[in-house]
């Protein structure tokens, strides 16, 4: 058996219509002259609007606003119920005009308290919202680039050549009685491929994640970056120990991807990495600050490269961020800082 | 010549087996985590080590560390580094005590079964094999370190050759010069680089260190 108030709307009313229409003829049979059945159909009206008006506010988003239409409505319900009283009871003077007063004063001070300009708090999490929506979009946007970009490489690069080996291979099995010298050929050029293949694998592993780096960390895998370029580096201080894997990562690419801009486009003799603790009066408590700085000719810009922007977009999710000085003439300094607590 | 592998890839370990069985060699143990080959070289020191360097149990550097702490025990143990990826940092830590007997190479190098027997044997005889692929920057180096940068063209390139481990007859046969031609070169790069004329492998170790620094020894 479902309980009355799981009806539907249609069904209740027709109770409510029933019961004030049953009362009718009690009314009727007892000859009674006072006109008593209104009041139970004001009692049956005011339940139902009572619950319409609570459906309509638990659709109202959980929060200030919701308790705000619970006040509208309990405010509304209480004035039309007196308006009503007022006109079942014989009218006179129109008292409900104080209740509604009333009403209307703490129902106008809530709204003003909800609407009010949002505090310092309320605004710092909207930005910080706002930040994190732009944020995350572009870490799963890159993400996707990424994979795209690993799955065309190894299959333009590694599983070509392997299927050419196997080609190869076949061709040589089949010349293999018929013509050793040409089949010999075909195997050697099949080794050829092979360490093709692994060198195009290597290529794609180092550009995921460089293996210096998952086995050394940050400050081995900056230096063994520092030891192939062909400007020397100096590295002064160290990253701090057992850094989270997606801050070394990113902090990694965003060096490489400066001394890489150093050794393309400064005509620098010479480069520094600094890794320097946060100053106390930094925004940004406990973060990894590293310094990229050159010698070079300076007029670098995020703007002009795609790589300093993508290395920018990478720091952000991690709410990091990369500084550029590069006057035209240099010297260009870069920093990175990574927060290291959230 | 007694040979210890460690390879944690049951294929590639078989394969080395295999290879080096065929070429005469004795594999006395085959271990495939760092620990074990630690006893293992420890324990009765083989002529040659053949080492994987990424090995259980940290999946890292395992087969580096390992090699370089049974060399501390076994004094100048000679070890060939096996590597998916080559980096001259770990070069250099494998040649930092300059005593030779080391070997560094890609695993692709296998493949080139003559010039693979060729490095396990020289690395075994105290010599050394360095990646090509580890040399390779040198010739194009703009490096504008000391005293490196004193170097001519053509001593760099007989460094080069050096490094991965030739003699002066086969660096004479690769650059097509004559063998005296050649020990001239080293003896410049010896000279250039403040090298004392003393064991002449050793030197060659110490010019090879020297060039892995960059800036000098």
């Amino acid at each position: 058996m479902i309980p009355p108030w799981q009806w539907p709307l249609a069904a209740r009313f027709g109770l409510a219509v029933a019961l004030g229409a049953a009362t009718w003829l009690v009314w009727a049979a007892t000859g009674v002259d006072e006109f008593w059945p209104r009041w139970v159909w004001f009692g049956l009206a005011t339940v139902l609007a009572a619950e319409q008006l609570l459906r309509w506010v638990l659709r109202v988003p959980a929060g200030r606003r919701r308790w705000l239409a619970l006040d509208g409505a309990v405010c509304a319900l209480i004035a039309v119920a007196d308006i009503a009283i007022w006109l079942l009871s014989g009218r006179g003077l129109f008292w409900p005009v104080f209740t509604i007063l009333g009403l209307s004063i703490v129902f106008g001070a809530h709204a003003f308290i909800v609407n009010r300009r949002p505090d310092d708090r309320e605004r710092v999490l909207t930005e910080r919202v706002d930040t994190l929506t732009r944020t995350r979009r572009r870490a799963v946007e890159s993400q996707a680039t990424e994979l795209k970009r690993v799955e065309r490489d190894l299959h333009d690069g590694a599983q070509a050549r392997l299927v050419s080996l196997g080609l190869v291979l076949g061709m040589a099995q089949e010349l293999i009685h018929r013509d050793p010298d040409a089949a010999a050929a075909m195997v050697g050029e099949a080794r050829t491929t092979a360490i093709s293949a692994l060198d195009d694998l290597r290529t794609v592993m180092h550009s995921i994640q460089p293996p210096v780096l998952s086995d050394r960390g940050l400050a081995d895998a900056v230096r063994a970056l520092a030891l192939d370029l062909p400007v020397p580096v100096d590295i002064n201080g160290a990253p701090p120990p057992d850094l989270p894997v997606p801050v070394e990562t990113a902090a990694y690419f965003a060096i490489a991807e400066c001394l890489a801009n150093t050794v393309k486009h400064s005509d620098a003799t010479t480069a520094t990495v600094t890794y320097s603790p946060t100053p106390h009066a930094s925004p940004i408590p406990h973060a990894l600050r590293i310094e990229v700085a050159d010698d070079g000719g300076g007029g670098a810009s995020p703007a002009r490269g795609t790589g300093l922007h993508g290395i920018t977009q990478r720091l952000e999710s991690l709410d990091g961020d990369l500084r550029v000085t590069s006057p035209e003439g240099g010297p260009t300094r870069v920093t990175i800082t990574i927060p290291l607590s959230p | 010549m007694r040979v210890v592998v460690a390879e944690d890839l049951a294929l590639l370990r078989d394969g080395l087996i295999r290879l080096l069985g065929a070429h005469g060699f004795d594999v006395v143990a085959a271990v495939d985590n760092g620990p074990d080959l630690v006893r293992a070289l420890l324990e009765d020191p083989p002529d040659v080590a053949v080492v994987d360097v990424r090995l259980p149990p940290t999946h890292t550097d395992e087969g580096i560390r390992a090699a370089l702490r049974a060399r501390e025990e076994v004094d100048g143990l000679p070890v060939l580094v096996l590597s998916q990826y080559v980096e001259r940092l770990y070069a250099r830590e494998l040649l930092a005590d300059g005593r030779g007997g080391i070997g560094y190479l890609l695993k692709d190098r296998v493949s080139d079964v003559g010039d693979f027997i060729e490095a396990v044997r020289r690395v075994a005889g105290g010599g050394t094999a360095l990646d090509p692929m580890v040399v390779a920057k040198l010739m194009d180096s703009r490096r504008r370190a000391l005293p490196l940068d004193r170097l001519t063209p053509r001593e760099r390139e007989v460094l080069g050759h050096m490094a991965q481990g030739r003699s002066n007859a086969a660096i004479a046969s690769a650059m097509v010069v004559t063998e005296k031609a050649v020990g001239k070169h080293t003896n410049n790069i010896f000279a250039k680089l403040g090298l004392q004329p003393s064991d002449d492998d050793n030197r060659r170790v110490l010019a090879v260190l020297a060039y892995l620094d960059g800036w000098g020894a």
